[in-house]
């Protein structure tokens, strides 16, 4: 699908948690064609000091009524400025940006883990994933019970839900990737299992490891920083583990990604 | 109907709009955007003899109504240019100049030695400038006398047009871009990136990975407009303005001050269609206020 610069209606604004807003707008055409992992870049409304366009992963895509969700977690001024938009507004956005989540056929069993507003394209993704009979498991962890963004497609999904918060507050206390650890640690066989991971750089690092260790598929989606979303300020470097032939040593989030096999990239902070 | 056509020693340009090298790719990142041979042409990002694997993130970082960035010329180098990037750009009917980089004046000339068999190619720029490579880069054009080495280099191994890309960050722009007019230079273009930094207070790291990297975006604007009629004032080839224009009204700036044509950077990466938008403004300009070509405005102001 090529990409566009639109002007998209919000239809719905909603509080998803604590600090994060729902945003549905009127997107037909990337209603239909969005899948897990794919991002639009937003431009921030009334604030010309703020250069770049904001991205952020297609959380949810209702392909009847032709609109997509967006996560805006309150993270710093462009993003407060995202979360006032209401039904009536327009965002001026570019899409679809990136690569999306591999789906192979013949999967034993999902396993998306999130961390904090890292469950961004964990809805989208059990979308996709509706007509598949393997098992589905979510480990989120959020610091806590009102940070949460919950979701009814955990239960339509029949996904099976961790919930870990560092205060305890809900679900067990500590942070996702112990949990995990956990879980992983009193299962046998990791056959037929991938893991899809999307957070924290830190959490995504400390996953890495948790993977190799593991000898599970994973993939995971980073959120670099980015002027442009497509490729052209090459600012979005993510670092390859391994160089390649040709001396290679940098892919972009925005273009190669921002989903990756996570064997294949370093986590810088 | 106005006409916008420019001239660049020998290259006709169709309209003053160019794309600022590194900033536009290979052209291809955006033509799912607009008709790129709509523009006057494009510069394609920096072309080096051997493969470079750019900097270490992170790489860029917003500032006020700007960015820094300090990619450091990552480039599949030239021979692979040549079978990778040239067909797409071939394809266009847009003027395509390829902006080069070397890490001697013989590595400049060697590059531009390995482009002359290239079929199409519209002119050289030559990056002297660019803050973020560690040797040689900004030291070739800080010096007068360095600089104009590089361009006689050059000069010497092809009869296409030349442009010397002129870095701001010097005491006097306008004594450099003399001697590379001086050294057969057919245009010069400026401003590169201005050298800035930026800290991150909670971890206390700078927020490039090279510490410092180049400014640019509307933040820097006023500062290369300064330095554009510096260079007019000093020189009698063209100047290309570069540095935060954004809009045709920014451009039309730098065409009064005396400019020739203007280059679209950051504005891009934010709306990719930018210089697309400017080139329509700029005809827009010229219907409402009834000029027959851009000369009659070209160092038009009124002091």
């Amino acid at each position: 699908m090529s990409k566009s610069v639109l002007q998209l209606p919000v239809i719905e604004r909603a509080e998803a948690a604590r600090q994060v807003v729902r945003l549905t707008l009127q997107a037909p055409e990337w209603a239909r064609a969005a899948r897990a992992g794919h991002f639009i870049n937003l431009l921030v409304p009334g604030r010309r000091d703020l250069l770049w366009r904001r991205p952020f992963s297609v959380h949810r895509a209702d392909r009847s009524r032709g609109t997509i969700d967006l996560l805006v977690a309150r993270m710093g001024r462009g993003s407060e400025s995202l979360a006032e938009c209401a039904p009536g507004d327009h965002v001026d956005a570019i899409g679809l940006l990136g690569n999306c989540f591999p789906l192979e056929p013949g999967l034993l069993e999902i396993i998306m883990v999130a961390g904090g507003i890292g469950i961004a394209p964990f809805d989208l993704l059990l979308q996709d994933v509706q007509g598949f009979s393997c098992k589905k498991s979510l480990f989120y962890g959020a610091r806590n019970a009102g940070d949460l963004c919950r979701s009814t497609l955990w239960v339509e999904s029949g996904a099976e839900v961790h919930l870990t918060t560092e205060d305890g507050s809900t679900g067990s206390r500590g942070l996702v990737l112990d949990e995990l650890r956990r879980y992983l640690g009193s299962s046998g066989t990791h056959a037929g299992r991938v893991i899809y991971g999307c957070g924290p750089t830190p959490m995504l690092a400390a996953l890495r490891e948790m993977v190799l260790a593991f000898g599970i598929k994973g993939y995971v989606t980073v959120e670099n920083r980015m002027a442009c979303g497509f490729g052209a300020c090459v600012g979005c470097a993510v670092e390859l583990a391994e160089a390649r032939r040709d001396g290679q040593k940098y892919l972009l989030a925005c273009k190669d990604g921002p989903v990756f096999p996570i064997e294949e990239i370093l986590f810088h902070d | 109907m106005t006409d916008l056509r420019v001239h660049i020693g020998s290259l006709v340009l169709d309209n003053p709009v160019l794309t600022a090298s590194g900033t536009f790719g290979y052209g291809s990142e955006f033509a799912d955007f607009f008709d790129l041979d709509r523009l006057g042409g494009i510069v394609t990002k920096t072309v080096t003899l051997e493969p470079r694997p750019g900097n270490p993130p992170p790489r860029i970082c917003e500032t006020p109504a700007g960015m820094l960035n300090s990619i450091g010329l990552p480039n599949v180098g030239v021979e692979q240019f040549k079978l990778e990037k040239w067909p797409f750009l071939s394809s266009l009917h847009t003027a395509v100049i390829v902006n080069v980089a070397g890490r001697s004046s013989q590595e400049f000339a060697d590059v531009v030695a390995a482009l002359e068999a290239v079929e199409g190619i519209a002119a050289y720029e030559l990056n002297y400038s660019c803050p973020n490579v560690k040797e040689g880069g900004l030291s070739f054009s800080s010096d007068a006398r360095v600089a104009a080495e590089v361009t006689a280099r050059v000069r010497a191994v092809t009869r296409r047009p030349l442009i010397t890309k002129l870095t701001p960050n010097v005491t006097s722009i306008g004594e450099i871009g003399r001697a590379c007019a001086d050294a057969g230079a057919d245009a010069l273009s400026a401003i590169n990136t201005l050298v800035g930094m930026a800290v991150d207070i909670r971890t206390r790291r700078p927020r490039l990975s090279t510490v410092t990297g180049g400014l640019s975006g509307p933040a820097i604007r006023p500062v290369a407009l300064a330095r554009v009629y510096e260079l007019v004032s000093r020189v009698s080839i063209p100047v290309i303005g570069i540095g935060g224009i954004a809009t045709a009204e920014d451009a039309l700036e730098f065409i009064i001050a005396g400019a020739a044509a203007v280059q679209i950077g950051t504005a891009g990466f934010v709306h990719p269609d930018a210089a697309l938008r400017v080139v329509e403004g700029l005809e827009d300009f010229c219907r409402r206020e009834g000029l027959a070509n851009l000369a009659q405005l070209r160092g038009s102001l009124q002091l």
